[in-house]
């Protein structure tokens, strides 16, 4: 961040019909967003000039989020209440910001930060309850660990460090509700849907994922506090 | 009418495909009106990220939208993986806006953009429950309407249409609704209110014309029904600068190609260059004014959000103001990171100095040109008004300003072409590597790379070589042959095109109505985005070819004589067929004929003919 540059942090929600964008197509729609707003965003000197933004960690392709984040660099300081004023004007309402402020240029960028999310799924099969789905959960929980093939690598996923609290599984109105939280980092994310897939292939259910939504990202702070980005 | 909304049962299908973002609409820009009482669905009959930039339909969008009573939508055609689930789980092709099946619209209009699109006209229909012929289609059915840059021999596709658009479409779209809404509601039978859109200027109705044979079985004539005009002029808008451009654009949350804001510069260009089409069928040359532009470029900016703008036209640097439109909008854009492009350029001191002006600062990504040919000879016969001078000192003065890549494109199988004139290419290629090697300095020599690009010639009806033979495809395959052997070995990219695809386009470009039976039998066997080189088979063709009795070479191959009559002599671009006689002698005469938007007429007939004339923004060019 260079001087005389005003970090304002947005949160907003990837939702509705919009949950089918890919991470890519967020940011180049985010992007656009901030030009149709006009704000004075920044932009990186040298051979190829862009705007500076930096993105939290990606959704995949068909899974909502409530709270994502981004960073965008402004060079004139513009009140947060018109900035997302203007924003919110500017992007399509599935896509839109909820929340921005400023944050100090010390703060450890997004994608670094944020080590913490929880997801809510929404799970549907013929024979399924919330009773089968548990335990076909806990199956997998209970081992421990969870070997994944991706692209033609192995990956072995530590569930003691990857899910810090319990999976809860609920019955509402006819459908199964998954509730859980996943560490991410550097030693890498566990995706819930392929943790889900992966109990219910082992535990021969037939049942799929119909929503998947990322409630929340979170930071943790050293005294293991979680806390939202803003 | 109760609308039906398809989303519940296309959403679960989107985990199960590539690129969902192509099927869920809510782009910026997309318009939704529930209220419309005339619907109508404009569609591109390729994917999505191929169609979602086009001009023409982005046009028409915003004037549709903007008639009271009338909402305009969109549809592409899904892509084979999402078109597999659907015929499976019976879902029909599918507006993006309300997601509501295509065949419940008053109005269907398809663009042709290309050849070997064809089928997927017939896959849209298909997929939308459409019969696919205009004399099966029932009183309950919309009106399907073409449009395009193919329909200027439109008998390739007529069957398919109830109608099609033969030039520009502006101000003909709202005479199309407006008839078809009065026919509405006077109760008019399809076809009696076929025969009324047939009265629309530019408003081609297959139907309404007979094709008759000779005892040959060769084409004699059209015959047309009572009350049909007996030649269908294409529309063209005389006050371009006044017609509002689509700055209010939709856009794209996904990768598409053209993924920036277009502005239309100019309409129609007379080079003359005489294998060109789009040269001859979209003439008179109208500028938009510098003022009018500098505004749309600032206003489209805005509302879409783009961090680049191309200015668009068949020949951008031949713009009067060009200079004084870069240079106010680098003022403007100073600073915002925004990027300015143009298409191609200008083979001469002042293209390089255009592209000077906009790279300024900024990435020199690579520079086009297209002397189309290889000798001095060869483009005087196609009127390529370009000296081996004029690329060599382009080049020069391009790479010493830095660039270091330039893209030529150039063709083989042109009237006359000899193996000295391909050879002259490879030749030529060489005088532009060593020029680009030497305006370079040494320790940059190494990344300096000239790509060629190679497209064999295919005769284009309403231009001076519509009475042409197309080389065969074995005969492309020897001069291909020629063109390796005079390449240089290194520092040159050379591609060339499929001698089968551009076979087939020749045969969609010249053919007679018999041809919409070919089509049909290639989809009916397979062929579907044949655009798509690796979804392309030429043998499903020769089996259509074969169950249909259609001769291609004697279509494609065969040179025509001048009194010969032609499948598309009634409809007319406006450029008289006795220029374009007197063009094809000048051509073999190796003669060349000056651009008159430049100088004089050189009497095409197109300004009398469609009484209109030429429009230059800064009066004069030059």
């Amino acid at each position: 961040m260079a001087n005389g540059e005003f970090r304002l942090r947005i949160r907003y929600g990837k939702v509705g019909r919009l949950r089918w964008l890919s991470h890519l197509e967020v940011i180049h729609s985010l992007e656009r967003t901030i030009r149709r707003a006009e704000l004075p965003y920044a932009i990186t000197q040298g051979f190829s000039p862009h705007m500076k933004c930096a993105f939290g960690p990606a959704l995949p392709v068909g899974t909502a989020g409530e709270n994502e984040y981004l960073d965008i660099s402004l060079t004139r300081y513009t009140t947060a209440e018109e900035a997302l004023a203007r924003l919110i004007a500017s992007t399509p309402a599935d896509l839109a910001p909820l929340e921005a402020r400023y944050v100090s240029e010390a703060e450890p960028s997004l994608a670094a930060a944020i080590t913490i999310a929880e997801y809510h799924a929404i799970v549907s099969g013929k024979e399924s309850s919330a009773d089968s789905v548990q335990t076909a959960l806990a199956g997998v929980v209970d081992s421990g660990s969870l070997t994944v093939q991706h692209r033609g690598k192995q990956k072995v996923y530590d569930l003691a460090r990857s899910l810090p609290k319990e999976v809860r599984v609920t019955d509402q109105d006819g459908g199964i509700h998954v509730a859980l939280t996943v560490r991410m980092g550097p030693e890498g994310s566990l995706r819930p849907e392929v943790l889900i897939r992966e109990a219910f292939r082992i535990a021969s259910l037939e049942a799929t994922v119909s929503h998947m939504t990322r409630t929340d990202t979170l930071i943790e702070t050293g005294e293991g506090l979680w806390v939202r980005p803003l | 009418m109760t609308r039906v909304d398809l989303w519940p049962r296309i959403e679960p299908l989107l985990s199960r495909i590539e690129r969902p973002a192509r099927y869920v609409d809510r782009e910026w820009g997309a318009h939704h009106d529930e209220e419309a009482d005339y619907r109508a669905v404009l569609i591109y009959p390729d994917t999505y990220e191929i169609g979602q930039a086009n001009q023409a339909v982005a046009i028409l969008y915003g004037l549709l939208n903007a008639i009271s009573g009338v909402a305009a939508e969109r549809a592409y055609l899904p892509w084979v993986d999402m078109s597999a689930l659907m015929r499976e789980e019976g879902v029909p092709l599918f507006s993006l806006e309300s997601c509501a099946p295509v065949r419940d619209f008053d109005l269907v209009g398809i663009t042709v953009p290309y050849e070997l699109t064809y089928t997927n006209v017939l896959e849209t229909l298909d997929m939308a429950g459409l019969p696919l012929r205009s004399v099966d289609r029932s009183e309950t059915d919309p009106l399907v309407i073409g449009g395009g840059p193919c329909v200027y021999n439109p008998e390739p596709i007529a069957p398919f249409f109830d109608a099609i658009l033969i030039g520009e479409g502006e101000e003909a779209i709202s005479d199309i609704v407006a008839a078809h809404r009065a026919a509405q509601s006077e109760g008019l039978s399809r076809a009696a209110t076929l025969l009324r859109l047939a009265q629309i200027p530019g408003v081609y109705v297959p139907s309404l014309y007979a094709v008759e044979l000779d005892e040959q079985g060769a084409f004699s004539r059209v015959v047309p029904a009572e009350g049909a005009p007996a030649t269908v002029t294409k529309r063209v808008v005389a006050d371009f600068d006044a017609l509002p451009a689509p700055v209010r654009g939709i856009v794209p949350f996904m990768d598409v190609v053209h993924d920036r804001f277009g502005i239309e510069v100019l309409r129609g260009c007379s080079r003359g260059c005489r294998f060109c089409q789009a040269g001859m069928v979209y003439r008179p040359v109208r500028e938009r004014s510098a003022d009018t532009i500098v505004r749309d470029v600032m206003a489209g900016l805005a509302c879409t959000g783009y961090d680049e703008v191309s200015l668009t036209s068949l020949s951008t640097t031949d713009h009067s103001q060009l200079e004084d439109v870069l240079r106010r909008l680098q003022r403007r854009l100073e600073g915002t990171g925004v990027s300015v492009s143009l298409p191609s350029l200008r083979v001469d001191a002042f293209g390089v100095e255009m592209a000077r002006l906009v790279a300024a600062g900024g990435k020199k990504s690579g520079l086009t040109f297209a002397p189309e040919a290889g000798t001095q000879r060869m483009r005087d016969v196609v009127n390529k008004n370009v000296t081996e001078e004029d690329l060599i000192g382009s080049v020069e003065r391009a790479f010493a300003a830095g660039w270091r890549r330039v893209k030529l494109y150039f063709m083989i199988g042109l009237p006359s072409e000899t193996d000295a004139d391909i050879s002259g290419i490879g030749d030529l290629v060489s005088k532009v590597l060593a020029t680009a090697k030497a305006a370079t300095p040494p320790n940059a020599r190494g990344s300096v790379r000239v790509a060629v690009s190679v497209s064999t010639f295919v005769p284009k009806v309403q231009t001076p070589f519509q009475w042409e033979a197309q080389i065969t495809g074995e005969e492309v395959r020897r001069r291909q042959g020629v063109l390796r052997e005079s390449m240089p070995r290194k520092g040159v990219e050379l591609h060339w095109h499929d001698s089968e695809i551009s076979f087939l386009e020749g045969v969609m470009a010249r053919g007679g109505r018999e041809v919409a039976d070919v089509v049909e039998a290639a989809w009916r066997n397979g062929a579907v985005f044949e655009a798509w080189t690796e979804q392309f088979r030429l043998s499903r063709w020769h089996e259509a070819f074969a169950l249909t009795g259609v001769d291609p070479a004697a279509i494609a191959n065969r040179v025509r004589s001048e009194d010969e009559p032609l499948p598309w002599d009634h409809i007319s671009a406006g450029v008289s067929r006795r220029y374009l006689a007197r063009e094809r002698s000048r051509a073999l005469a190796e003669q060349t004929t000056p651009d008159c938007s430049f100088v004089g007429c050189t009497g095409c007939d197109v300004c009398d003919d469609l009484n209109v004339e030429i429009v230059l923004g800064g009066g004069q060019r030059g």
